[in-house]
């Protein structure tokens, strides 16, 4: 808005001339006017934070591991659900059954290459995984003009169409598997042309999610969802934060997970990234990700006894192939979920009186009012994830960010520039910040969080919350980063 | 896609002399009764643009039909059965996924397989509404719900859009209750309140008569699952292929159409009355939760939290990691009614007569093959009974403009208010109720109810022509084509 309006009053005095005085008087009441109106905003005092962020805590990890209290069926099945998660997909003849299926577009060839750190299921490590899978078997791939050795995992999507009005959205895979040694045929598939989408400001980016204490997320009732977000209306209403719940079609139930908490659940969330991310079709998207070259869909020719997939979907239930016991029997979308579920959340560090005044300032600057700090889950039928207590620090709701941050890709009920609360458990190990993860310093990600309205964009709701936290004093901002740190 | 043209003809026809140019023959024709149906999709279209009352003036709806719907034939029932080529160890588990489709929920949950029912809910048992004419398929004649909605002491009442002899249907709010905000969720016609599997619970059913008398209130009837597993492995780019074919035609005949895509993934979706789902898992797992009000992993949130309702842990069913259990007993429910409906075969039509052979030309002449498009090939799947078959389900599925007088006011997705998918025909031939709300179970009803001019809010529909062409067939072309219809 403050933009606009100055960039309005100099456009009409650089037209004026010394013959039209009406003019200059136009312009001065329109310059007075401007002025009055800057002023009656809320004072702006965003500056620089004084804080420095220490950094990721050292490994070993404080992520990573499975509840304790599962039972010993559940637990009999931890190293399974694990070799899955890790598994390295091949489009056909790979070690394993369950190993095929890439392509013909993929971002990646694992999950856990990417929900790496600080141990599988968690977000991006710092050194890129994706140099020592883009050109695997021969693949002809050049690597994106945004994926740096040392830069998180970020996926693309462009916001319109090629035809610059039509809605697109949708994630543009990196890589293809042309040429590679175990997809025979297939040569002609090209990647995205992602430099023709960078210079018509059509691209936009989202990093790699942690899953740890998903299966928290996942059952946490929707009328704690809901009481939380109607609770302290006048602190809000002064903070300017509203926020809403981003709903499922049909069943009416809130979505919980991905940026813009656009997805339901595990099962619902591995059965799609498993397609986008990977390219392996499965029973719940059941098709290849690109189907317009014949060449690069299965059945691929491999010699006879290596496996292959036979067609869609890529992967799929074993039901009763041959005698197996229970624990083969899912496909692999549901053993991702199984993972992600009885992944227990990442253990904060001991308080320090640094981070106990940080948890204080956390609250007094309100940064809490999104980052609301616990939901008990309700009963569960899985023991180890009824009535556990989860501080996971977030609404679960999607919030206004403002231009600053707005990626243009409206999702469900989220809008262009909203944004899920993002959990902050175990950002006391994570490497890469928002969305797109665009800063490693966890002090920019917070001043990132404040953004001025534009003519297409209103403020972030944070804006009041971040000027709070620059008007601490130096060791108050300190202890609160420190306290964001040992989470 | 068909937006902008209509924009474009906004444009067009707004000066006076394009007015009159255009409208002054339509008049005319119209007046001399002749080749005026070749104009009543431009007519409708204008009527949009110009103002619905002085346009709809100059259009008159087609001449009446004169065929007669022989009604639906009579069982046993041509559809109900597996796929054929399943495999020993698939046809094993037939049983077990047969039983999961057939059970009866309660409220209590004793095992990972039963219980769960509401707090809310539509019915108790999948197969109580895919019923008719076999497990699986749609509306039975007799309404089902009545013996549901009172079980073990229920205080429900019936809402007033359920009818003994009625299909069973289930209500939507355009908005929230008292407030402009939207809605379009389900909301289930049926509490557990009272029911004796359920002390405790006080919540009471929803205020259909106010939502009703506001115009709020939509209806939906139940979709047949047979061949769904067929449906669902359809590549993307061969229905996209489909809708960009014969596309010189279906401008003339007003037909345009669009895909309801997949947010994250970009698929095409195929089930639900506007094509809102991508495949029978979700599709299992979703309607476990909005139906039957069971929670399960892919939707494990009650619908309605009201302290004293919820009765069970959550998720009410899950992956039973019990050692020992046979290999079926091992998935949750959803799985197994993703494969009851998966391996469903799709309807078996009758053998064709000289009447239906005439018929199914004459569907084709008239035009209703460019959105009931007759068939589609599977690719090579990796269940090898789903893959390589030609399946006969007369749809393009993809969404169309169906007109004011089907829009039922919810978007989906991409699928506008006045869009709804192009419902498959295989199975019509024993089908009982017909549209998205079960409005008739004429046949020849059905048909004429795709034709709908356009009004202020909604553009006509893109049948109009089809409807227009078959109204203007000879009786016994009329009536073979309907002839051909109740074969499938």
């Amino acid at each position: 808005m403050r933009k606009i309006e100055e960039t309005q009053v100099q456009g009409t005095s650089g037209s004026a001339t010394r013959r039209h005085i009406p003019y200059y008087l136009a312009v001065a009441l329109l310059a007075a006017a401007s002025v009055m109106a800057l002023m009656s905003k809320p004072p702006v005092v965003h500056g620089s934070a004084l804080a420095t962020d220490p950094g990721p805590r050292p490994l070993p990890a404080a992520a990573g591991q499975f509840y304790s209290n599962l039972s010993s069926n559940q637990k009999s099945i931890e190293n399974r659900l694990t070799q899955i998660f890790t598994e390295v997909n091949f489009v056909a003849g790979g070690p394993l059954v369950k190993t095929v299926g890439l392509g013909p577009r993929f971002n990646s060839n694992s999950c856990s290459s990417c929900h790496a750190y600080p141990a599988v299921g968690g977000s991006s490590p710092p050194n890129n995984p994706l140099f020592a899978i883009y050109q695997l078997q021969g693949a002809t791939n050049t690597m994106p003009y945004f994926i740096t050795t040392t830069g998180p995992v970020i996926v693309a999507r462009f916001p319109l169409k090629s035809d610059g009005v039509t809605p697109d959205g949708s994630v543009h895979q990196m890589f293809t598997i042309s040429n590679r040694s175990d997809a025979p045929g297939c040569t002609t598939m090209t990647q995205p042309d992602f430099n023709g989408a960078q210079s018509s400001n059509n691209i936009i980016f989202r990093q790699v999610t942690p899953t740890y204490g998903a299966g928290l997320i996942e059952l946490i009732q929707e009328s704690d969802i809901l009481s939380n977000m109607n609770a302290n209306g006048a602190l809000k209403l002064s903070l300017g934060i509203t926020g809403h719940p981003n709903y499922s079609d049909d069943d009416g139930t809130i979505n919980r997970f991905g940026w813009k908490a656009q997805q339901k659940s595990l099962i619902y969330f591995s059965g799609e990234a498993y397609t986008v991310e990977e390219g392996v079709s499965d029973e719940a998207f059941p098709s290849e990700n690109d189907e317009s070259i014949a060449s690069c869909l299965p059945p691929f020719p491999v010699s006879a006894g290596t496996n292959k997939t036979k067609g869609v979907p890529d992967d799929r239930n074993d039901t009763g192939e041959a005698p197996k016991l229970p624990v083969n029997f899912p496909g692999d979308l549901e053993r991702f979920a199984l993972f992600m579920r009885f992944l227990a959340p990442p253990t904060p560090v001991a308080p320090t009186s640094s981070t106990s005044n940080g948890l204080t300032q956390f609250q007094n600057v309100g940064c809490n009012m999104c980052h609301q700090i616990s939901f008990t889950t309700p009963s569960s039928s899985i023991a180890a994830l009824s009535k556990v207590k989860a501080s996971l620090y977030s609404d679960l709701l999607v919030h206004h960010m403002g231009p600053g941050l707005a990626d243009n890709v409206p999702q469900g009920q989220a809008a262009g520039d909203e944004f899920r609360t993002a959990p902050l458990w175990g950002v006391g190990q994570r490497y890469f910040f928002l969305h797109d993860g665009r800063t490693t310093d966890i002090v920019s990600a917070i001043e990132d969080h404040f953004s001025s309205g534009n003519s297409t964009f209103g403020n972030s709701e944070a804006n009041t919350v971040i000027n709070n936290f620059n008007a601490l004093s130096q060791q108050n901002q300190q202890d609160l980063v420190n306290f964001l740190r040992s989470l | 896609m068909s937006l902008p043209e209509n924009t474009k003809m906004v444009q067009k026809s707004s000066t006076p002399w394009k007015w009159i140019r255009i409208v002054l023959p339509v008049v005319l024709l119209l007046a001399i009764c002749t080749v005026a149906a070749a104009y009543f999709p431009k007519g409708a279209r204008t009527a949009k643009v110009m103002g619905p009352a002085a346009m709809r003036t100059n259009v008159v709806r087609p001449a009446s039909a004169t065929a007669t719907d022989p009604g639906p034939r009579p069982l046993p029932a041509n559809a109900g059965g597996f796929l054929s080529k399943l495999s020993a160890n698939e046809v094993q588990i037939e049983p077990s996924i047969t039983t999961e489709f057939n059970r009866v929920h309660d409220v209590v949950v004793t095992s990972p397989t039963d219980g769960g029912l509401g707090p809310r809910f539509n019915s108790n048992s999948c197969a109580s509404c895919h019923a008719y004419p076999a497990v699986g398929g749609s509306s039975p004649p007799s309404n089902p719900l009545f013996s549901v909605y009172n079980l073990k002491g229920a205080s429900n009442t019936m809402p007033f859009f359920i009818t003994t002899s009625g299909p069973i249907l289930e209500a939507r709010f355009i908005n929230q209750p008292g407030t402009n905000i939207p809605d379009g969720n389900v909301h289930q016609n049926f509490t557990i309140k009272g029911r004796s599997d359920a002390s405790g619970c006080n919540i009471s059913q929803p205020d259909f008569n106010t939502a009703s008398s506001q115009g709020n209130l939509v209806l939906r009837q139940v979709t047949p699952t047979y061949g769904a597993g067929l449906v669902e492995v359809i590549r993307n780019i061969d229905i996209v292929n489909n809708m960009n074919s014969n596309t010189s035609t279906k401008k003339t005949l007003g037909i345009t159409g669009h895909p309801n895509h997949s947010g994250n993934d970009g698929s095409i979706q195929r089930f639900g009355w506007k094509s809102q789902i991508r495949s029978t898992l979700i599709a299992a797992a979703q309607q476990m939760n909005v139906e039957m009000g069971v929670t399960n992993e892919t939707f494990p949130n009650e619908i309605d939290q009201t302290s004293g309702c919820v009765l069970n842990p959550v998720p009410e069913t899950v992956t039973n990691f019990a050692p020992g259990i046979l290999t079926e007993m091992f998935p949750s429910d959803p799985e197994r009614a993703e494969y009851f409906t998966q391996w469903m075969a799709p309807p078996t039509p009758a053998a064709s007569t000289s009447s239906t052979s005439n018929g199914k030309t004459q569907f084709t002449n008239v035009g209703c093959v460019y959105c009931h498009t007759t068939s589609f090939t599977t690719p090579p799947t990796s269940r090898p009974a789903l893959g390589g078959i030609k399946i006969n389900l007369y749809s393009d599925l993809i969404v169309h403009h169906m007109g004011p007088g089907l829009a039922d006011g919810l978007a989906q997705g991409e699928a506008g208010p006045d869009e709804f998918r192009t419902s498959p025909l295989w199975g019509i031939g024993q089908r009982l109720f017909f549209m998205h709300d079960g409005r008739t179970t004429d046949i020849v009803s059905a048909i004429e109810d795709h034709f709908s001019l356009g009004n202020s809010t909604y553009p006509a529909s893109e049948a109009n022509q089809s409807v227009t062409n078959f109204n203007n067939l000879s009786s016994k072309n009329q009536q073979d084509l309907v002839n051909f219809l109740r074969s499938l």
